[in-house]
C-alpha cells in the first residue's frame, strides 16, 4: 500500500517548515534514506530522507510552500496505486501514515537526523558531552532536537541549535546557590553563588559585545510635554488604552524613525558585511528575577501603538514567568532598554550582538527654558542614550537618528497622524 | 618427527614382550652400629639435631595455631600450617648429601624440606661463605634482624638462627621474612642455599622443577634438582606430564653434545594420604608408588621404595641415586614412605584414620627410634641428646618471640607504603643476555638460509606503487621470526620449545628453518603436554634462563591453567622480587577450526595479576613487542592471530624497519586519524575496523580514529583518553566473546575517565557468547565491519539512511543476558 512521508518536526518550537526544493519528482523510484526534498526552518535547512520505499506517487506541497510539521508531504507506493487518502485534506489519512513511519522493528533504520522530540518515557535524555557543550556555550540544550539513539540529545544536536542562533539560555530551574558548609564552620563573610544558565549567557553575551565592538554612546533629551499629554489622554480613555506607557510610545516612535536609519536596524555579520533588515524587530530589555531578558516584538514597524503595548506586556509576563519560547528571544534588529522608571538620567546601554545599536530610555527631569516672552520657565525633558557600533555607523548619522527621534516624540501626535 | 629417526614398520610390528626389572622395596637393612663405619659420631648426632630442630619448629606452629601459645609466648597468625610432623627424618636424610648447587623444590608441606636443606648447607659451607651469603641477601637486612636476636657463639649458629627466623617471620607475614611475608608458609624458600619455592598447588612443583633441571642440562650447570611432592600429587596430570617431559627419548637420541638424562629426582614423601584421601587402597591404583616409574620410561626411573622413617636409609638411597643422576642417567623416582602425625591442617579432625593406626606409627617415630639407636650403638648418651633438645627449644623460643613481636618483626605497612605489592608485581628489567658465554649455534646468523630469506623480503606491501607478491612480502610471521633469530644469537640461555616447533617449524611456520641454526638443546619439540611446557619454562626462568615457549592454540591455555595463572604469573611477587620470570609464552588464536581452536582468551590472561599480555596485529607491532618481550624479565603472554600471519605492514610508514627496535609493552598503536569517532581494537579485528572506518568516511562523512591495543597489560590509557575526549564516541571491538571481553574493562575505564566528554556510552563489539561455529558461519559469530557500523548507528549516532543488519536493541541485549547466550 502507499505510505506517506511527513514533514519532520525539526524542533520543539517548530510548527511548520518551508519546502526548499524537491530532489525527486513524481514517478521516481525512491529507497529508504534517499533525500526527497530540502526544507527550512527560520534557523536552518535540513534534508528530508524518505522513510518509505517505492515510487513517488504524489507530491502534496511544492517548492517554497509552508507545511505544518507532521503533515503528509508526499506519498510513496507501488506504481499506479491510489494515494488520495493520504492527501493532507483527508485528515484521517495523515495519522496512520505518520504512525507507520515510526521505527517499529528492531533494525528499522531511523531517518536521521530527525527524531522524536522526547523519549518514550517523556524524559529528556542528553549525553554528558552534549550537556557540557550546552552549558559552556550557554544554550538551553532542552531546546535541541534529539537525533541520538533513544531520543537522546547528542553533541551534534546542540551544535545545530547553536548554529541556529540560540544565543540565550531559557530560564532554568532556580539558580543553585553555593551549598552551605555541612559542618558548623565559622560563618563565611561571603557567599560564592554559581551563575545560572541565563546569567552565564548574559555574562558571555555582554562581554563579547564590549570586547568585539567599537561602541560609544550619545546622550540627548527632548521635550516630553507632548507625549505626557498624550499619555494622560490615553489614561483617561480607559480600557486597554490606559495601559499604554511612555516606554511604549518611545518604542512606537523608534520603530518608525529607524526606517529612516537603516544602518541602525541591522546586524553586523562579520568585519565587512552588514545585514539591513526591511522590518523593525524591536528587542525590549526586560528585568526578570532570573536576570535580563530581551524578547522581540517582531515587525514592530507594522504594529499600532496599542499592539506594541500589548505585545510588550505579554512578552514581559512570559519572561518573568520563565515560559517564553526561545524563538521569541532571538531575531531582534534593534533594542530598546528603559531605565527611566528607576530615575536614571543617562546611561551607556550595551549592544546586543550582532545588532548595531541600542537605545536607552531615561527618566524625565524638569529643565529650565526661556519662554518666548523672555520669562524663565521649565519643561519636562526625557533623556535618550544611544549606543551604536562605530564600525557600522558614524557619529553624525547616529546623532541624526537621535535628533529625529527626539523631534518625532516632541511632535508625537503628528507621527500618529501619519 | 625428526627424519633422522626411522619409524621401522618391521620393528614396530614385531612380536615380543616388555621386560621390567624388580623394583626394590625398603632394601636398606643396616644398623647404626654398622653405619658408624661410614658416618662420624658427630654426623650421626647432627642428624638427630636436625630432626629435632624440624620437629620443634612445626610443634611450635601447631601450638600457635591450636592454642595461640608457645612456651609462654602468646601469638597467633591466620595463615595456613600444613605441617609434616613425623616426616622430618625423610627430609633430613634427603638433604644430607645435597649442597647449594643442588636445587630443591617443595611440596605444599615443606617447612621441614626447607629447613633440612638449609641446615645441611650451613654445615657444608665455610663461615666466610655463610657470611657472604647472609650479607648479600636483601642487602643484609635479614642478617641484621638475626643478629638482634642475641649474642651468638659462632657463624653456624648465627646462620641457623638466620634461617629459622627468616622462615618463621615469612610464615608470620612479616616484612623481615625472606620474601617480606608475601609468600608465607606455602611459598617460603631461600635461593642462596639452592632452596627453591614450595607450592600451594598439589604437584605444582613437578613441572617447575623439571624446568630447573632443563636449565642445568641445557646450560651445563652443576648440581641436580630434587622435586619434592606428596603421594596425593601422583594423581595429577601435570605431574605425569612433567615426568614424561623429563624422560623424553630425545635427550639420548638427538641432543648431540648434551645427550644424557635429566638431572632430576622426583622424591615423593609418601605418607599414604592426599589430605584425607588414602592413596594406596582408596584413590590410587598403583599399590606401591614406586611402580609408576615403570610406566614412564624403560629405566623405570630407577625407582625404589625407601623407609623415610630411617634417616640413614634415605641417605643411603640418596647416595646411590645422586650417582645415577650425575652420570646422566636420570630421572629418578623415590617412593619415600613416611607418616604424618599432625593433621593435614590444624582443622583436621582425623576423621579418615583410626587412633590405632596413628599409635602404631608413633611406635616408629624416628625422633624416638633413631635416638634410641644412637644411644644403643654407643654413639652418644641421653644427656647429650637432652641438651640438644633443650638448646633447640631455647633457640626456637627466642626466634618465636622475635618473629611474633610487631616491633622487632613489623608487618609491611600498607598505609605508609600502599605501593609495596605494586612494586613487586613486575620486575620490568631489561637484560640483553642472562649469561656471558657465547650462544651455542650451528652457524653464523648471516649464513642461515631462512634468515637470509627473511632479510631479502620486501618490508612494505607496496613498493614503487606496485603491490608486493605474498611470497616476497615481509609479514607478521617473519617479524616474529626475525626477532627470535636475533635474540637466539645474543642470549645464550634463550631456548624455545613447544609442540612441533623444530622440524615442522611450528604449526604456523614461525620457526621454519630455524633448526638449521640451532642445536636441539636450544630448539626442540616438546611432548603434547601444555602444563609441562609452561611449567618447565617457569622453572627454567626462575633458575636463571630465558624461555620462549609456544601453545599451538590459545584454546590450550586451559590445559596449562595452573602453570600460567598460578605459577608464571605469581612467583615474581610471591618472592618479593627475588625471582625473575623471563618467559614469553606464544599462543596462537585460531580460525577455521571450530569451537576448541578459535578462541581469543586474552581476557583470561589479562584478568590474572602478574602477566603482561600482548596481541600484536601488524608486523611492525609484532617485531617491536617481541623484541621487548624477549629482552624483558617479566612473563609475557604473546597472542598471535592465525588470520593475519601473512599480512604485511600497512600502517607504519616505510613498512617494518630492517633494524631492531623495541615497542614498549603498554603503548597503543594509532593507525588512523579522525575526529568523529574512536574505534579501539584488539587482534585481527583491526582490519575489519579499518573497513568500517572506510565506509564511515566514504558514505557518512565521518572520520574515525582507529587505535589498536597491541598491549593489554600493562596499558597506557593516555592516547585512548586523548582520542575519546576529542571524538566523544568510542566503539571497542575484538574477536573475544563479548561477555567478559577485555574490551569491557577498557570501556568501563574510559567511561570513568572521559564521562563528561562522552556523547554516548562506549560500545563493545565482540563475538557472540556461543561456541565458535564452523568457519562457513564466521560472519554470524565474529565481529564484522558491519557490526561496528551497526553499533555506531544504533547506540552512538544514527547514520543517515543506514540499515542495521545485526543490531541489538536493549530488549534483545537483556534477553540474551537472561538466556546466558
Amino acid at each position: 500500500m502507499a505510505n506517506a512521508v511527513i514533514m519532520p518536526k525539526a524542533g520543539i518550537t517548530v510548527e511548520s517548515c518551508i519546502i526548499g526544493t524537491w530532489e525527486k519528482k513524481v514517478g521516481d523510484k525512491v529507497r529508504v534514506g534517499d533525500i526527497l526534498f530540502t526544507y527550512e526552518t527560520d534557523k536552518a535547512s535540513f534534508e528530508c530522507e524518505s522513510t518509505e520505499e517505492g515510487t513517488l506517487l504524489e507530491i502534496f506541497f511544492g517548492d517554497g510552500e509552508e507545511v505544518p510539521c507532521l503533515v503528509n508531504v508526499c506519498a510513496v507506493g507501488n506504481d499506479g496505486e491510489d494515494c488520495s487518502a493520504l492527501r493532507p485534506e483527508g485528515a484521517a489519512a495523515a495519522a496512520p501514515a505518520a504512525a507507520e513511519a515510526a521505527p517499529a522493528a528492531t533494525t528499522t533504520p531511523v531517518a536521521a537526523p530527525v527524531a522524536v522530540s522526547a523519549t518514550a518515557d517523556g524524559a529528556t535524555r542528553i549525553s554528558p558531552r552534549a550537556k557540557k557543550l550546552a552549558e559552556r556555550a550557554g544554550v538551553d540544550a532542552s531546546a535541541a532536537t534529539p537525533t541520538g539513539p533513544n531520543g537522546r540529545i547528542i553533541e551534534r544536536d546542540v551544535r545545530t541549535l547553536m548554529e541556529s542562533g540560540f544565543a540565550c539560555a531559557k530560564a532554568e530551574a532556580p539558580a543553585p546557590v553555593a551549598a552551605a558548609a555541612p559542618t558548623a564552620a565559622p560563618v563565611a563573610e561571603y557567599e560564592d553563588v554559581k551563575f545560572s544558565g541565563i546569567r552565564r549567557a548574559i555574562s558571555k553575551s555582554m562581554h563579547t559585545s564590549l570586547s568585539t565592538m567599537a561602541q560609544l554612546t550619545h546622550n540627548s533629551s527632548f521635550d516630553a510635554t507632548c507625549i505626557l499629554a498624550y499619555r494622560k489622554l490615553l489614561k483617561n480613555a480607559g480600557d486597554e488604552y490606559a495601559g499604554i506607557t511612555l516606554g511604549d510610545i518611545v518604542l512606537y516612535a523608534a520603530s518608525r524613525v529607524l526606517k529612516n536609519h537603516p544602518d541602525l536596524n541591522a546586524h553586523m555579520l562579520d568585519d565587512n558585511t552588514i545585514r539591513i533588515f526591511k522590518n523593525v524587530n524591536l528587542g525590549v530589555a526586560v528585568d526578570t528575577p532570573r536576570g535580563l531578558m530581551v524578547p522581540t516584538i517582531f515587525r514592530a514597524d507594522e504594529m499600532s501603538l496599542l499592539e506594541i503595548s500589548k505585545a510588550v506586556k505579554s512578552l514581559a509576563a512570559e519572561c518573568r514567568e520563565g515560559n517564553i519560547s526561545p524563538d521569541k528571544l532571538t531575531g531582534g534588529t534593534f533594542t530598546v532598554s528603559n531605565l527611566g522608571n528607576l530615575g536614571i538620567e543617562s546611561f551607556t546601554p550595551v549592544i546586543n550582538p550582532p545588532q548595531t545599536g541600542i537605545l536607552g530610555v531615561c527618566t524625565i527631569t524638569e529643565r529650565i527654558k526661556k519662554n518666548a516672552d523672555g520669562s524663565i520657565g521649565s519643561y519636562p525633558a526625557m533623556g535618550l542614550s544611544l549606543t551604536y557600533d562605530h564600525r557600522a555607523i558614524d557619529g553624525s548619522p547616529a546623532s541624526r537618528f537621535l535628533k529625529e527621534l527626539g523631534q518625532t516624540l516632541e511632535n508625537f501626535t503628528a507621527l500618529l497622524a501619519k | 618427527m625428526p627424519k633422522s629417526l626411522f619409524v621401522d614398520p618391521v620393528a614396530t610390528r614385531a612380536a615380543g614382550k616388555i621386560h621390567f626389572e624388580d623394583i626394590p622395596v625398603n632394601v636398606y637393612n643396616k644398623t647404626i652400629k654398622e653405619e658408624r663405619k661410614n658416618f662420624s659420631d658427630d654426623d650421626l648426632v647432627r642428624i638427630y639435631r636436625d630432626i629435632a630442630v624440624l620437629r620443634e619448629f612445626e610443634s611450635m606452629l601447631n601450638q600457635i595455631k591450636t592454642q595461640g601459645l608457645y612456651n609462654g609466648i602468646e601469638t597467633t597468625y591466620p595463615g595456613p600450617a600444613h605441617l609434616s610432623i613425623g616426616q622430618e627424618a625423610a627430609a633430613v636424610g634427603q638433604a644430607y648429601l645435597l649442597d647449594q648447587n643442588d636445587f630443591s623444590f617443595g611440596s605444599h608441606r615443606s617447612h621441614s624440606e626447607i629447613l633440612a636443606k638449609a641446615l645441611s648447607c650451613i654445615h657444608k659451607l665455610s663461615e666466610n661463605e655463610l657470611m657472604t651469603i647472609m650479607e648479600g641477601f636483601l642487602d643484609g637486612k635479614a642478617l641484621r634482624a638475626a643478629e638482634k636476636l642475641g649474642p651468638v657463639s659462632d657463624v653456624k649458629e648465627l646462620a641457623i638462627r638466620f634461617i629459622l627466623y627468616g622462615t618463621l617471620s615469612e610464615i608470620f607475614a612479616r616484612e623481615t621474612g625472606f620474601h617480606m611475608g608475601m609468600g608465607g608458609s606455602m611459598h617460603a624458600f631461600f635461593l642462596p642455599f639452592g632452596i627453591y619455592p614450595n607450592n600451594a598447588i598439589v604437584g605444582g612443583s613437578a613441572a617447575i622443577a623439571t624446568g630447573a633441571a632443563l636449565f642445568k642440562k641445557v646450560n651445563d650447570k652443576q648440581g641436580i634438582v630434587v622435586c619434592n611432592s606428596g603421594d596425593g600429587s601422583m594423581a595429577r596430570g601435570p605431574v605425569w606430564e612433567a615426568m614424561n617431559f623429563a624422560a623424553m627419548d630425545q635427550f639420548h637420541t638427538l641432543w648431540e653434545n648434551h645427550n644424557g638424562g635429566m638431572p632430576i629426582l622426583y622424591n615423593i614423601f609418601n605418607n599414604s594420604y592426599g589430605m584425607g584421601g588414602q592413596t594406596r587402597g582408596e584413590t590410587m591404583g598403583y599399590d606401591m608408588l614406586a611402580r609408576i616409574g615403570s610406566g614412564v620410561s624403560p629405566t623405570q626411573f630407577h625407582a625404589e621404595r625407601i623407609d623415610g622413617f630411617n634417616p640413614l636409609a634415605v641417605i643411603d638411597a640418596m647416595d646411590r641415586k645422586l650417582k645415577i643422576l650425575r652420570a646422566g642417567e636420570g630421572p629418578v623416582l623415590l617412593d619415600t614412605v613416611t607418616y604424618r602425625f599432625s593433621g593435614h591442617s590444624t582443622s583436621d579432625q582425623n576423621a579418615y584414620r583410626s587412633k590405632e593406626e596413628m599409635d602404631a606409627w608413633h611406635e616408629f617415630d624416628p625422633i624416638v627410634t633413631y635416638r634410641k639407636g644412637l644411644v644403643e650403638a654407643g654413639v652418644t648418651g641421653d644427656a647429650k641428646l637432652d641438651d640438644i633438645l633443650a638448646e633447640t627449644k631455647e633457640r626456637m623460643t627466642m626466634i618465636c618471640k622475635a618473629a611474633s613481636d610487631p616491633v622487632v618483626s613489623p608487618y609491611v605497612d600498607f598505609k605508609k607504603d600502599p605501593a609495596v605489592v605494586e612494586r613487586i608485581m613486575f620486575s620490568n628489567g631489561v637484560a640483553e643476555k642472562l649469561d656471558d658465554r657465547e650462544p651455542e649455534v650451528n652457524m653464523p646468523l648471516a649464513e642461515v638460509p631462512s634468515y637470509k630469506k627473511l632479510k631479502e623480503k620486501e618490508r612494505a606491501p607496496i613498493v614503487d606503487g606496485k603491490p608486493v607478491s605474498k611470497m616476497k612480502l615481509f609479514n607478521l610471521r617473519d617479524a616474529i621470526s626475525e626477532v627470535i633469530y636475533d635474540r637466539f644469537y645474543e642470549d645464550p640461555t634463550l631456548i624455545a620449545y613447544g609442540e612441533d616447533v623444530r622440524d615442522w617449524g611450528g604449526a604456523f611456520a614461525v620457526y621454519r628453518g630455524m633448526m638449521d641454526a640451532l642445536p636441539h638443546n636450544r630448539l626442540f619439540n616438546a611432548p603434547i603436554a601444555e602444563a609441562a611446557i609452561v611449567g618447565s619454562a617457569v622453572g627454567y626462568a626462575v633458575s636463571g634462563g630465558r624461555a620462549l615457549v609456544e601453545l599451538m592454540y590459545a584454546d590450550f591455555i586451559g590445559c596449562a591453567g595452573d602453570e600460567i595463572f598460578n605459577q608464571m604469573s605469581k612467583w615474581q611477587a610471591m618472592s618479593a622480587g627475588i625471582l625473575k620470570m623471563p618467559v614469553v609464552l606464544r599462543v596462537s588464536v585460531g580460525s577455521k577450526y571450530g569451537a576448541q581452536h578459535s578462541q581469543d582468551w586474552t581476557a583470561l590472561c589479562a584478568h590474572i595479576p602478574g602477566l603482561k599480555v600482548c596481541f600484536p596485529a601488524t608486523p611492525w607491532e609484532a617485531k617491536g613487542l617481541m623484541e621487548s618481550a624477549l629482552k624483558g624479565t617479566d612473563p609475557v603472554v604473546f597472542f598471535e592471530s592465525q588470520r593475519i600471519y601473512d599480512v604485511g605492514e600497512q600502517f607504519h610508514e616505510g613498512g617494518v624497519p630492517a633494524e631492531r627496535y623495541e615497542i614498549k609493552i603498554g603503548d597503543v598503536n594509532k593507525v588512523r586519524d579522525g575526529k568523529d569517532i574512536t574505534i579501539i581494537t584488539v587482534g585481527a579485528t583491526l582490519y575489519r575496523a579499518m573497513d568500517a572506518a572506510k565506509t564511515l568516511s566514504e558514505k557518512y562523512g565521518m572520520e574515525a580514529d582507529v587505535i589498536n591495543l597491541h598491549s593489554l597489560v600493562p596499558l597506557d590509557y593516555t592516547k585512548l583518553i586523548e582520542s575519546v575526549k576529542k571524538t566523544g564516541r568510542v566503539v571497542l571491538a575484538s574477536d573475544a566473546c563479548v561477555r567478559g571481553s577485555f574490551m569491557n574493562d577498557v570501556a568501563k575505564n574510559l567511561t570513568d575517565l572521559c564521562f563528561d566528554d562522552l556523547d554516548a556510552p562506549p560500545v563493545v563489539v565482540g563475538a557472540r557468547n556461543w561456541i565458535t561455529p564452523p568457519f562457513e558461519f564466521d560472519q554470524y559469530f565474529f565481529p564484522q565491519a558491519s557490526w561496528i557500523l551497526d553499533a555506531i548507528h544504533e547506540k552512538i549516532v544514527p547514520l543517515p539512511g543506514y540499515v542495521a543488519e545485526n543490531g541489538c536493541t536493549e530488549a534483545e541485549a537483556l534477553r540474551r543476558a537472561k538466556a546466558g547466550v
